[in-house]
């Protein structure tokens, strides 16, 4: 770990300047270039910041979920552990000349498979901590954020114990899956023996010219009713924790991460027409029913019986759009998954979602419940996934994420 | 089945390849230009480079090791014989464990029994037909036998040619050359095949043994370490070494708690999710702490500074 750790500052030290995250009027995260970075061209998402970047920075096409379990023998070992994770992601996302090797000096220091000059590529590095973390073991208990707990097994839910869960977990986000892979591998050898790995899932987006949001592996356009990432009024409602929160954490967010299976066989033998009606919206264009644009509004208080866009169709149900619904908005960020066979012969791919919000009850939970026997149901199994609490960004470049927790 | 020759061949490969990796923009990346091997920094000072001449003391008490293991062995392997052909499943299986660890606890010499090896510690792995191939035999063939077929009768035959293959080697140690370069490799790499074959459940599939087996080769590692102690101490500035035995201590003591949590050393398939993390994530940490143990104690001369690729004159 000390020669690791040396190896990360010595490299820091040669590759400019640090650069600080200007959340723009877009919300999204855009950069101030250093000269001289080894990231000319690709601006970096920088690492520190009041919020951790990741969450409301707009999401790049590819994706790792990686879950964690602390194996630290001490808690002093835990705070080196979830240190060396920010050490090495501020790294990774700057963008560094790799370290391949050199005689006499062991084994490879950086995995090279980026070649010599690792540039950014959009690289966010989202750590976030499991209710499991606050248990006996650190002496963590009474920081425990307020509204952190395990997450719940729903009717609906056929879960994969192994598959669930974790004290840790790290949100990789890149243009480009090598990018990931170097980082996941960084990132998992820094913290060899302290922190060890309970799963992953591994996600993309389309990269397609169509407009508007993108479409999930049923064909439809998923995303179009999330909360404007730049209104910052409104992500301080839905987004960032704040109320009743140990100080430490104030300015983090809660996130959930739910591996949703879809059976796509099933749901390709099903005719447009009715899957429209479970989801709300048009196949082709993403509008809502009877409307004609993806971003026009669904009209409820017009079809109150449910004519146009049924009353348990997905988008009615997640948001029915009242005064006393709105309270429990959440800002969805999932990715698509696909992964081999089952014994069925049937592909395995659907939804990793992802959501982040200031109180999981009151928000995904209720949501939720909102959903729960909706038709759609038939057509995806949620199997794994779990809740996790994102703190406060690092503040600068000697803090790291989750160091309020040890002071 | 890892064939440790050509493991030690590629791992070699590498190590060549990687030399000379470096700074500079210029050049091949797939043939980068070599560091001068004065910037060499973890052998400070006037500490000399290793000769295999500094191999010959090790070696020897480690080759004397091996020879009394497979003396215990012989014993062993001639119980598990005698349960066998009592038809005793339960003292067979017993006996097989025993001998079994007894056999991963020399992981070192793999490499130098040749052949030898794959008579008593063969795969199905790379055999045309697999379990069925008349070429797989040894300690697995008998544990398909005495765990997934119950069949102390199947296990017979592959337990007597078991017993003629370690008598064999017991025969042949005092007079086996081990190779230094090997040597070095296998005080880190005896866990790597314990991770790669054993915790991924590949090796002893049907017993499943593989914390038996892990601790056999916590054990062999800790041998190989205490015979390299002086060369590595001397040129361990970065403390490569404590760090190592350290990180073996935690594995032992894990190992040692989970067998008095449960009486007798668990099945590794059925051991919970927390404990199999724990046991994966500690062995790895020994790797990753071990795999900076080799290049210390390298003995082959320095490579010559290679020019980079295109480089004129």
């Amino acid at each position: 770990m000390k020669r690791r750790a040396f190896l990360g500052s010595a490299a820091a030290l040669g590759a400019g300047a640090a650069i600080d995250r200007v959340i723009g009027p877009g919300g999204g995260a855009t950069a101030a270039q250093a000269a001289g970075s080894p990231a000319a061209g690709a601006a970096p998402i920088a690492f520190e910041g009041a919020h951790q970047a990741g969450i409301l920075t707009p999401a790049p096409p590819h994706a790792i979920f990686a879950a964690f379990d602390a194996i630290a023998p001490s808690r002093a070992e835990l705070a080196t552990a979830l240190e060396a994770l920010s050490e090495r992601a501020r790294r990774l996302t700057r963008g560094y000349e790799a370290l391949l090797g050199a005689p006499g000096e062991g084994p490879t220091p950086d995995s090279g498979i980026l070649g010599p000059r690792v540039t950014p590529d959009g690289l966010t590095v989202t750590i976030a901590l499991g209710a499991s973390l606050f248990d006996h073991r650190y002496g963590l208990a009474a920081r425990k954020p307020r509204a952190l707990k395990p997450m719940t097994t729903f009717p609906d839910d056929a879960l994969v114990t192994e598959e669930c869960h974790g004290d840790v977990m790290v949100q990789l986000c890149a243009n480009g899956e090598m990018t990931l892979l170097n980082a996941l591998r960084d990132l998992m050898r820094a913290t060899r023996g302290s922190l060890a790995p309970r799963w992953k899932i591994e996600g993309f987006l389309p990269v397609s010219k169509e407009a508007g949001k993108p479409r999930n592996l049923l064909g439809f356009k998923d995303g179009t009713a999330n909360p404007d990432t730049a209104d910052r009024g409104l992500m301080d409602r839905v987004v960032w924790a704040r109320d009743g929160e140990p100080s430490w954490a104030a300015g983090g967010t809660y996130q959930v991460v739910r591996i949703i299976r879809n059976r796509v066989e099933f749901w390709d033998r099903v005719a447009r027409q009715e899957q429209e009606l479970m989801i709300g919206r048009d196949k082709g264009t993403g509008a809502p029913l009877g409307r004609s644009k993806e971003t026009d509004d669904p009209g409820y208080p017009s079809d109150p019986d449910g004519e146009r866009i049924p009353m348990d169709a997905h988008i009615r149900l997640a948001r029915p759009r009242t005064p006393e619904t709105e309270g429990s908005r959440i800002l969805r960020r999932g990715y698509s998954y696909s992964r081999g066979l089952d014994l069925s012969g049937q592909l395995d791919m659907g939804l990793v979602f992802c959501c982040f919000q200031a109180d999981v009850e009151k928000q995904f939970e209720v949501v939720q419940k909102r959903l729960a026997g909706e038709p759609l149901i038939d057509y995806v199994v949620p199997t794994g996934g779990g809740y996790f609490f994102a703190p406060p960004g690092a503040r600068d470049s000697q803090d790291w994420v989750g160091s309020g927790l040890f002071v | 089945m890892l064939r440790p020759i050509a493991v030690v061949a590629a791992l070699a490969a590498v190590a060549l390849a990687g030399c000379g990796a470096g700074k500079g923009s210029g050049g091949d990346p797939a043939n980068p230009p070599a560091q001068p091997y004065s910037k060499r920094s973890t052998a400070p000072g006037a500490v000399a480079r290793v000769t295999p001449a500094d191999y010959r003391r090790p070696i020897a008490t480690y080759k004397r090791y091996v020879g009394r293991q497979l003396g215990t062995l012989l014993g062993e392997v001639a119980a598990l014989r005698a349960a066998i052909a009592r038809h005793d499943l339960a003292g067979a299986r017993a006996a097989w464990l025993t001998a079994d660890a007894r056999y991963e606890s020399i992981g070192a010499a793999y490499g130098a029994f040749g052949d030898l090896d794959a008579a008593v510690n063969g795969r199905p792995a790379g055999l045309a037909g697999g379990i069925r191939s008349p070429d797989f035999t040894g300690l697995h063939r008998i544990e398909l036998a005495l765990w997934r077929r119950r069949s102390t009768r199947d296990a017979a035959a592959p337990a007597g040619s078991l017993a003629r293959a370690v008598a064999r080697l017991r025969a042949k140690v005092r007079a086996m050359t081990m190779d230094p370069l090997e040597y070095s490799l296998r005080a880190h790499e005896i866990l790597e095949d314990g991770i790669h074959l054993q915790l991924s459940g590949q090796a002893s599939p049907w017993s499943g043994s593989a914390l038996v087996a892990l601790r056999a080769q916590v054990k062999g590692t800790s041998v190989v370490l205490a015979t390299l102690e002086p060369m590595i101490a001397r040129r361990d500035s970065s403390g490569a070494l404590p760090q190592a035995r350290r990180a073996l201590r935690r594995l032992s003591t894990t190992l040692a708690r989970l067998e008095r949590a449960h009486g007798s050393l668990p099945r590794w398939d059925r051991l919970g999710q927390r404990d199999r993390e724990l046991v994966d994530g500690l062995a790895a940490g020994v790797a990753e702490q071990l795999a900076y143990v080799p290049e210390l104690i390298d003995p082959r001369p320095p490579r010559a500074a290679q020019r980079p690729f295109g480089d004129s004159g």
